[in-house]
């Protein structure tokens, strides 16, 4: 499944989207490939275009630039409905139907089911089967579109928050369950969230948007080993100039600490610390968009941007 | 196609309609059994022998002893065509504004869509029930309309063709305006954010159609009336079972037509003497004759099926775009 040779789970090329013809681009040149077998992270701010990036490898938007494949696949397309899941954010559910109904409607509208996978979803929440859907809490509501999207055995699973409306404990509940699923099955797995620490563990792809663009599309672990936190004399900061990138940086009176993108041994006096995924992540949201290369620029302005 | 795919999106459809379909079938049953009763007393009415006496036309007839006029209890299936002649407002209103709108405000065809079905799929099978559905409904309350009609059509004491409830609650216009409702309804479900907006939206549509259409057979716009001339000062043709469009007067000799209040005499002599003393060489009345029910209905047809026709492929084609 993961070889080279297994198709990209997600690859876009100069894709773009709008929601308007005379809006702004909600999507833009946006160039990826996430490899399957992954469990990737979709992280952004609010409004930077992860929904949009989702409801488009679902196929329930259509793009109007470049293009986008699920697999292989055009979304939406029938291969593409077969093998791929998507669970909105809103995981909208038909409320007088009951849990056994919704189900069956899963049953019915695929071509391939897994009744068993998806009523043990449910049963995992204690959701009783005849209850209806509109009498649960969101939390068990979200169990049951999550049921709904594993029945269908999907190969690639994309899920928008999923998280969202859960208490802790259901959420490592259901984070193990799927991670238990993408590794029985090797199931690809795209998830949006804000809640980076839960990322951290289970996550080995980061797919990163800012402002409707792609920023980052890599290897955790490769993320982890290339950056470092660097703090020291605010006055050395010209000999990262050049060879490294900083992502991100911030002086407090003549000290400067500042997460780096490292291309090669280090110059200078610098406490060097090796950042969470969560601090690389952030550092990159918290960036300022235009020039990521370091420039000899007044303190303030990074400190502003900040 | 898969065709199991299509069977689960029928079972969808048929789960999320079932509710519209059995008031709809609750409707026809009480229709029916209305019909039934009032049409055997219709007949017991006319079997009693007291109707024997009186003539086609239009002029009633009265009881030959006391002189009360004589009349079919016909007020019941004036109300079933009135509630035909509603029926595209009622199914636009309530199955085609949610069909499509429902799902379109709570979000809830995000999670239909990415199972298996495709949106054609999709909204082919929710449509081709609801158009089902529509069909066989407003064709069997027609139908029991003119099992109704059928002893009283066309008497004084009973109900004349080109009244309105007849003329526009019965034939085939009724199952035409009733698939208009649904593809208006249906389209508007898709255009407005909301529900509720649709369904006030397709009350104004579909009402303003149905009115626009009794207007026009008001005006004759669709279906001309005849010209009925009776030369010189003979006596006119009766008017019997055609429908008078409210002209009539009197033509001179190059064809040129004046009120009839330039004669105002009753045949005889002295209208004679006038209508010679000006000209005149005919009188004339405009009417549509019995038979033109059948051009009401095709032309009405034609139209309503036609929109229908021309409002499912515009929402087909916003389909991909909307939703």
């Amino acid at each position: 499944m993961t070889g080279p040779d297994a198709p990209a789970a997600l690859r876009a090329t100069g894709l773009g989207f709008r929601y308007r013809a005379r809006s702004g681009w909600a999507l833009r040149d946006c160039e990826f490939t996430v490899p399957s077998g992954r469990i990737t992270a979709l992280v952004g701010r609010n409004g930077a275009g992860k929904s949009t990036l989702l409801h488009l490898a679902g196929g329930l938007l259509h793009a109007d630039a470049g293009e986008i494949r699920v697999l292989d696949a055009v979304p939406g397309a029938p291969e593409a409905r077969a093998r791929v899941a998507l669970l909105t954010q809103d995981k909208p559910l038909y409320l007088r139907f009951t849990v056994a109904d919704t189900l069956r409607m899963g049953e019915k509208l695929n071509s391939s089911w897994d009744r068993a996978a998806a009523e043990q979803t449910v049963r995992e929440g204690s959701i009783p089967l005849t209850a209806r859907v509109g009498e649960l809490s969101p939390g068990q509501r979200t169990r049951v579109a999550l049921a709904l999207a594993l029945g269908k055995r999907p190969e690639l699973l994309l899920l928008d928050e999923p998280m969202a409306d859960l208490d802790p404990v259901a959420r490592g509940e259901i984070m193990a369950a799927l991670m238990a699923q993408a590794a029985d099955r090797g199931m690809s797995i795209v998830l949006s969230s804000h809640v980076l620490p839960e990322l951290e563990q289970t996550c080995d792809w980061v797919l990163l948007l800012r402002n409707g663009r792609i920023e980052l599309s890599e290897d955790a672990d490769a993320l982890r080993e290339s950056h470092v936190i660097l703090t020291g004399q605010a006055d050395q900061a010209d000999t990262l100039a050049g060879c490294h990138t900083v992502v991100h940086r911030r002086t407090a009176g003549r000290q400067l600490t500042a997460l780096v993108r490292q291309h090669g041994p280090l110059h200078g006096d610098w406490h060097v610390e090796r950042p969470r995924l969560e601090d690389i992540l952030v550092g990159h949201l918290q960036a300022d968009g235009a020039d990521d290369m370091v420039r000899p620029a007044p303190a303030e302005r990074t400190e502003a941007a900040a | 196609m898969n065709s199991s795919l299509w069977h689960g999106s029928l079972w969808l459809a048929w789960r999320q309609q079932r509710v519209l379909a059995g008031v709809g079938a609750a409707v026809l049953a009480a229709a029916a059994a209305i019909a039934a009763y009032y049409r055997s007393g219709m007949l017991d009415a006319l079997r009693s022998g007291l109707f024997d006496h009186c003539d086609p036309g239009p002029v009633s007839c009265t009881r030959s002893d006391t002189g009360v006029p004589l009349l079919l209890d016909i007020q019941p299936l004036q109300y079933l065509g009135a509630l035909n002649i509603a029926l595209p407002v009622i199914i636009g209103v309530f199955w085609g504004a949610p069909l499509l709108g429902r799902d379109r405000e709570l979000g809830t065809h995000r999670m239909v869509l990415t199972q298996g079905v495709s949106r054609g799929q999709w909204f082919a099978s929710r449509f081709a029930l609801a158009a089902a559905t529509a069909v066989t409904l407003s064709g069997l309350l027609a139908g029991v309309f003119a099992w109704w009609w059928r002893p009283a059509a066309d008497r004084s004491y009973g109900l004349f063709w080109y009244e309105t409830t007849a003329l526009s609650g019965s034939g085939p216009r009724v199952v035409a305006a009733a698939l208009f409702g649904l593809a208006a309804g249906t389209l508007l479900g898709l255009l407005a954010r909301r529900v509720l907006a649709a369904m006030g939206l397709t009350l104004l549509v579909t009402g303003a159609m149905t009115l626009v259409l009794e207007w026009t057979h008001k005006t004759r716009l669709l279906v001309p009336p005849h010209i009925y001339t009776s030369a010189g000062s003979v006596p006119k043709l009766p008017m019997g079972e055609k429908w008078s469009a409210g002209h009539y007067g009197l033509i001179t000799a190059s064809g040129r037509r004046d009120d009839v209040m330039n004669c105002p005499f009753p045949s005889g002599a002295q209208l004679k003497d006038c209508m010679d003393r000006n000209g005149y060489v005919a009188r004339f009345y405009e009417a549509n004759p019995a038979g033109d029910y059948w051009a009401f209905q095709w032309t009405d047809t034609a139209v309503l099926g036609g929109l229908a026709l021309l409002l499912t492929a515009v929402t087909v084609l916003l389909l991909r775009r909307r939703i």
